[in-house]
């Protein structure tokens, strides 16, 4: 065929195709065809296959493992996500969409008190209402549940107590929404009233009556739901080398995550008496376990189905009460049951940000080092534990990179009040603590009179290191991120520079690319993933995976990654996530862990399949099996691309005699860490690192901030899909503008939540939306698929420090409370301009910087650590390299073992004890079970 | 979230509307006209005030007549922003309603006769039963207010609409009509407290245009809107500020008015009047500026605090005084 009757039949060819729907028979593959929408491959140009199938590839970054598997096909390139069809058509059923026949409607009866004792539930005038069908109280479930196994503090419906106002007494089913609506006020509750605790520093207290009983395991009588304490370092050098020392005391409001999607769930029992329930879930199979646990039924009785998700953001990564109603409701009334929340109930059922108070002390000494990192967290966890525990140490040990750091002390404690649980919202217990030791390192920047961007470059851990805490990091992009936005924001010009209320400032983030250690981990060496293959004649290839899509594209990368694999088109991968009847456990869209942890599943799996068809190629043209590449759709050899054979020639011949390939793979993470008490959480296969500049407007009569412009670098690794990972960055920085800037779950005097609607609660408008230049920043994984890491989660975490401090910038204010409305800045500068006897806040002066001695001394040092970082990163004999290298320790052998101040310690001693901080007071109390013991 | 069922009656013509409004009070059955619905729908949906009828004034053509000084009531706040004949301080007002959607579908009379507004009062069935009603709908409980608790006389829901002060500054008669026959009333007189009340309009009474006076050309000005977001938020203080006749010893008139600060909208002669009687720039404006904060009693019932609102005012009103000096 010639060059032009090739263009001219593909353009055919993309003809024929058009339009959203396909109709069956008129997808024109030839036959025997090579399969794929576009029935003709590309030419089979060696210059197209990538030199590392093959071979090696040459990278800036160092040799990948996955190298030799690219086919240069789709991994890297722009791609629509391949539900994005669904989606912009209308033809996605998310979970309200679901319609079985015969369903009823189910409505839950809430609690209109804050904290009360249930002492009546009397249904009996509900049930006598035509076309009531079922109703249910906790009476009907009283076995507890929570995403945790640690701490399963959660009913289907209240068992004794109602926790906070929205919590859940019983439900109904009925005919249609009005009579399940005339119903629910039908259901008479009776109740008596007890003191409820909204501020979470009275959860630090004894109580008369705590939320929650652990048994032997509660902590005094108080409402502290977990505590942690936690040092690493020397502590006792850190005041001592000390010269600048930042001291602020952060007060963090709630935020929610504001999916689109309000919950929503149908439940349906088959005539053989199994559930399938259907719903937006992120995490199916805890779910799954936990429906197990509630329903008194065996796990392979049930088929979670997870429908298209309306945005999850980890407020759809519990197993929720109202799905356990729901298939309660199913199973008294014998039909299926529909349960859609209305958006106050969103805010009721929460799981949002820990509306937290954090003290962030930081201490640099006389080389611009950070000698000192102690923070304080006292996070206001609701009524329920959710995913709290995890919380608690997450507000600590994840800000303890990318810096090199002389000593780190933590204390966290988690308290139950009766408010909306708080739970994992995207940047899952990071973000307001990152916030706070961002503006620290700023304001310390400031205190020495130096660059904050210098100073962080001056103090980065080399790839292929461990943080203060123990985290094996490997890949880290940080200096990059940094050196990116600096240049390309126009940093030196603008830094200080600018005019009154007009301001630039930096953030770092650093974040987890998938947990470490899976949530339920028993049996031991169960896999984090596992992926399923099928390809049977046609050619196509199906993939079952058990990874939850909530938007962000899990699908699509699953789908890549096997194009990629098996030199395909996409069209010719269909994947099936939905059940848990045919997925494999995945342990879904949390921690930020699907595209590292499932693509890697992914690969493997394509890898077995691939290899039986280079085994079938070597058995039709008898050439070198190591010659052999895969192009599209076609299996040839690389250096005499005549001799090959298509991909369905290849794959008939492997499914000789024995039909259908088939494959599974499946990803664990190696054993890394420490061995302390808490030494798990945090613990990641590998580290996101981003590092933004935002320019702001800051109205100075007023206090309104405008964000005119971010600059937003991220290293996730490898870029799969770089249309889907700029859309993480400018979505990230939209929602953490929302923290910074508007959004908060304002609870009103009485103790109520006055904005659950989202007329009154801010999520900024595209007004509000600045322009954000994505920056993507490679840094090629070796453990990661094809290099990757994450990008969903940790680009939120700069935006807000580097808003705060763009602010300082611009008015020379630094907030110690977020949300930042116009009000607290307009507070800020009102206070300002009466400090310096200002009375029009227009003659303020903006913020100045001369360099000190030291500015010159970090670049030195910068530049020193660039060179070492590019030596460590290509070398693959690298020695290890220990956090405490910077402060004069051997950089190959853990610093506890060669200085004993560098001894981890996870309990306070009795000195401590004296005059804890804020949190840390929590450590006051004496379990039970310890205090039984002494008596 | 479901509204409770009602009837909706179409009328294709006033005389029409009005006979139904006087059938529906003959039998004693409860009704609330329905321009645009974006207030009226909301307020249904969380079961505030409901009623068992609607009256829709959608298909009657001669509410929607718009020119220079007559604007129909069911002119949309979308096409009072765009034509021409618009004033454009009115034009830059309407333009800050809400969002574009809310302003195709939202009527100027809709806007002027905006329900009051107020943490404690626009939340769902459930939300209000859990602090166990308030005043403003205390569905049959004599309930408190919940803002300015231990007092039973007055709701201090806050009136946020942008119309009127601008409305009320070019010196608006709005003209009502009602099976009892017609009456034209200076706006400025239209609102009437407490945030329960509202207005003057009788039951049965509805709003047929608005007509602004043949100088309004003469007159310009400025109008300000304090929110959180540029797009959907109602008005947390706004203030209109409108002059003519400008020369060397201050304007001939000034006219000051504010909205989203109190339960009905406030003209501000008494300072305005002061300021003109010795008129020395900016300085005056200063003075004036201080005196409408003075003059303002927000509450604790919105997004902003109503010390925050208040110093705010006093900011928005030297913004809209700009141009006075400039000219």
């Amino acid at each position: 065929m010639t060059e032009k009757g090739g263009s001219e039949e593909q353009a055919k060819n993309d003809e024929e195709i058009i339009g959203y729907r396909q109709q069956p028979g008129k997808i024109p593959f030839s036959r025997p065809g090579s399969g794929g929408k576009n029935r003709f491959s590309e030419a089979t140009d060696s210059e197209l296959i990538p030199s590392s199938q093959g071979g090696s590839l040459k990278q800036p970054w160092g040799p990948h493992k996955h190298d030799e598997i690219v086919s240069g096909r789709v991994i890297g390139k722009p791609t629509a996500l391949v539900d994005s069809s669904w989606k912009v058509t209308g033809q996605a059923h998310y979970g309200d969409d679901v319609r079985l026949p015969g369903e009823l409607i189910g409505r839950i009866v809430r609690s209109p008190h804050h904290y009360a004792k249930i002492l009546s539930v009397d249904c009996s005038k509900a049930l006598e209402l035509q076309g009531v069908v079922a109703v249910a109280t906790g009476a009907d479930a009283k076995n507890r549940f929570g995403v945790l196994p640690v701490t399963k503090d959660e009913h289907a419906m209240a068992v004794e107590k109602v926790r906070h106002a929205g919590d859940l007494v019983a439900c109904v089913a009925a005919v249609d929404e009005s009579t399940a609506r005339e119903a629910e006020r039908l259901i008479e509750v009776e109740y008596e009233i007890l003191d409820s605790i909204h501020d979470m520093r009275k959860g630090l207290e004894n109580s008369e009556e705590p939320i929650h009983d652990r048994g032997n395991y509660h902590i005094g009588e108080s409402n502290i739901q977990k505590r942690v304490f936690q040092e690493f370092g020397d502590i006792s050098g850190m005041a001592q080398s000390s010269i600048a020392s930042h001291k602020k005391s952060w007060l963090f409001a709630g935020v929610n995550h504001g999916f689109t999607e309000p919950h929503a769930v149908v439940a349906n029992w088959d005539p053989s008496g199994r559930l399938t329930l259907y719903t937006p879930q992120q995490v199916p199979h805890y779910l799954h376990r936990a429906l197990a646990d509630v329903l008194e039924i065996p796990m392979h009785q049930i088929n979670v189905h997870r429908t298209f998700v309306g945005g999850g953001f980890g407020g759809k990564s519990d197993p929720f009460p109202h799905e356990m109603c729901a298939a309660i409701l199913a199973r008294k009334s014998g039909r299926p049951v529909r349960i859609t929340f209305d958006r106050e109930e969103v805010y009721w059922v929460n799981r949002g940000r820990h509306p937290s108070r954090i003290e962030m002390n930081l201490h640099a000494d006389e080389q611009g080092r950070i000698c000192g990192i102690e923070t304080d967290a006292l996070i206001d966890g609701g009524a329920f534990a959710s995913f709290g525990h995890v919380t608690t140490y997450y507000n600590g040990v994840l800000h303890t990179a990318p810096y090199e750091i002389g000593a780190f002390h933590y204390t966290g404690a988690r308290v139950w009040t009766n408010k909306p649980a708080s739970g994992a919202m995207r940047g899952h217990g990071a973000v307001n603590s990152r916030c706070a030791v961002e503006v620290g390192l700023d304001d310390l920047a400031e205190d020495l009179h130096v660059d904050p961007i210098t100073l962080r470059l001056a103090n980065l851990l080399p790839p292929h290191s461990a943080t203060i805490t123990g985290f094996r990091v490997t890949s880290i992009g940080m200096r990059e991120c940094l050196e990116r936005v600096k240049i390309e924001s126009g940093w030196e010009k603008k830094f200080r520079n600018l005019p009154l209320g007009k301001g630039i400032g930096i953030g770092c983030g650093f974040f987890i690319s998938g947990s470490g250690l899976p949530i339920h981990w028993d049996p031991n060496k169960f896999p984090h993933a596992t992926v399923h293959l099928k390809v049977d004649m046609d050619g196509g290839v199906t993939v079952h995976t058990g990874a939850a899509d909530i938007g962000q594209g899990s699908d699509t990368v699953v789908a890549q990654s096997v194009a990629e694999v098996l030199g395909l088109p996409l069209d010719m991968i269909r994947v099936k996530s939905r059940d848990s009847d045919t997925s494999p456990v995945d342990l879904g869209s949390y921690s930020s862990r699907v595209t590292f942890m499932n693509a890697n599943a992914t690969i493997s799996a394509a890898i077995q399949i691939r290899d039986k068809l280079l085994d079938a190629t070597v058995e039709i043209t008898g050439a070198d099996r190591s010659g052999l590449v895969i192009g599209d759709r076609r299996i040839f050899l690389k250096d005499d691309p005549a001799v090959g054979v298509s991909y369905l020639e290849a794959l008939h011949k492997a499914q000789e005699d024995r039909g259908a390939l088939v494959s599974s793979g499946a990803y664990r993470t190696p054993p890394m860490g420490k061995t302390h008490k808490g030494a798990a959480a945090g613990l990641a296969p590998a580290y996101s690192f981003s590092a933004y500049v935002a320019e702001v407007t800051v109205d100075v009569e007023t206090g309104q901030t405008k964000v005119d412009k971010v600059w937003a670098a991220h290293d996730c690794g490898k870029a799969l899909n770089p249309l889907a990972v700029k859309g993480q960055i400018i979505g990230s920085c939209h929602m953490g503008m929302g923290q910074v800037l508007s959004e908060e779950m304002r609870y009103g005097r009485n103790g109520n939540l006055m904005n659950p609607d989202l007329l009154d609660y801010k999520i900024p408008s595209v007004h509000e939306m600045p322009e954000v230049v994505p920056i993507i920043v490679e840094s090629n994984d070796p453990e990661g698929p094809f290099g990757a890491k994450e990008a969903g989660e940790g680009p939120l975490l700069p935006i807000l420090p580097a808003v705060c401090n763009a602010v300082y910038d611009a008015v020379g204010v630094r907030t110690s409370e977020l949300p930042m409305t116009p009000e607290k800045v307009f507070k800020m500068i009102e206070k300002r301009c009466r400090t310096e006897g200002v009375s029009d806040p227009t003659d303020l002066e903006c913020p100045s910087l001369e360099y000190s001695d030291l500015q010159s001394i970090l670049e030195k040092r910068g530049d020193e650590h660039r060179l070492r970082d590019k030596e460590r990163r290509l070398d693959e004999e690298r020695k290890d390299y220990y956090n405490g290298a910077l402060f004069g320790l051997d950089p190959s052998v853990p610093p506890d073992e060669v200085d004993p101040r560098w001894e981890v310690r996870v309990a306070p001693d009795e000195e401590y004890l004296t005059s804890p901080r804020l949190a840390g007071s929590a450590w006051k109390h004496i379990e039970r079970r310890h205090l039984e013991g002494t008596k | 979230m479901k509204m409770p069922p009602f009837r909706v009656l179409s009328p294709k013509s006033l005389d029409e509307a009005l006979h139904m409004s006087r059938d529906l009070s003959d039998s004693g059955e409860a009704f609330d006209w329905i321009a645009g619905g974006t207030d009226l729908l909301p307020n249904y949906k969380w079961h505030i005030n409901v009623k068992s009828h609607v009256i829709s004034l959608s298909s009657i053509p001669e509410l929607r007549k718009l020119s220079g000084n007559h604007i129909g009531a069911m002119v949309s706040i979308n096409d009072l922003a765009e034509d021409a004949v618009t004033h454009p301080v009115l034009a830059k007002a309407a333009n800050s309603v809400a969002s574009v959607l809310i302003r195709k579908s939202g009527t100027v009379g809709g806007n002027i006769c905006l329900d009051t507004r107020c943490y404690w009062v626009n939340q769902s069935e459930t939300w209000r039963e859990s602090i166990d009603w308030c005043y403003k709908c205390d569905c049959g409980t004599g309930a408190d207010c919940r803002v300015i608790p231990n007092q039973n006389t007055l709701c201090v829901a806050t009136y946020q609409a942008d119309l009127a002060p601008v409305l009320m500054c070019l010196d608006a008669t709005i003209h009502l009509a009602s099976p009892a026959g017609t009456r034209s009333l200076p706006l400025c007189e239209f609102f009437e407290l407490d945030g329960m009340t509202r207005n003057v309009l009788e039951s049965g009474e509805l709003v047929t245009h608005i007509t602004i006076p043949e100088d309004s050309a003469e007159w310009s000005g400025d109008y300000q809107k304090l929110r959180q977001r540029d797009s959907w938020d109602f008005p947390e203080a706004g203030v209109a500020v409108l002059w003519k006749g400008i020369s060397s010893s201050g304007p001939e008139s000034l006219r000051v008015a504010t909205t989203g600060l109190e339960s009905i909208p406030s003209l501000h002669l008494e300072e305005t009047k002061e300021a003109l009687s010795r008129w020395r720039g900016a300085e005056t404006i200063e003075d004036l500026a201080e005196s409408i904060r003075k003059a303002v009693k927000p509450v604790q019932n919105t997004w902003f605090s109503p010390s925050y609102r208040r110093k705010m005012v006093k900011v928005l009103t030297k913004r809209a005084c700009r141009d006075l000096l400039v000219s």
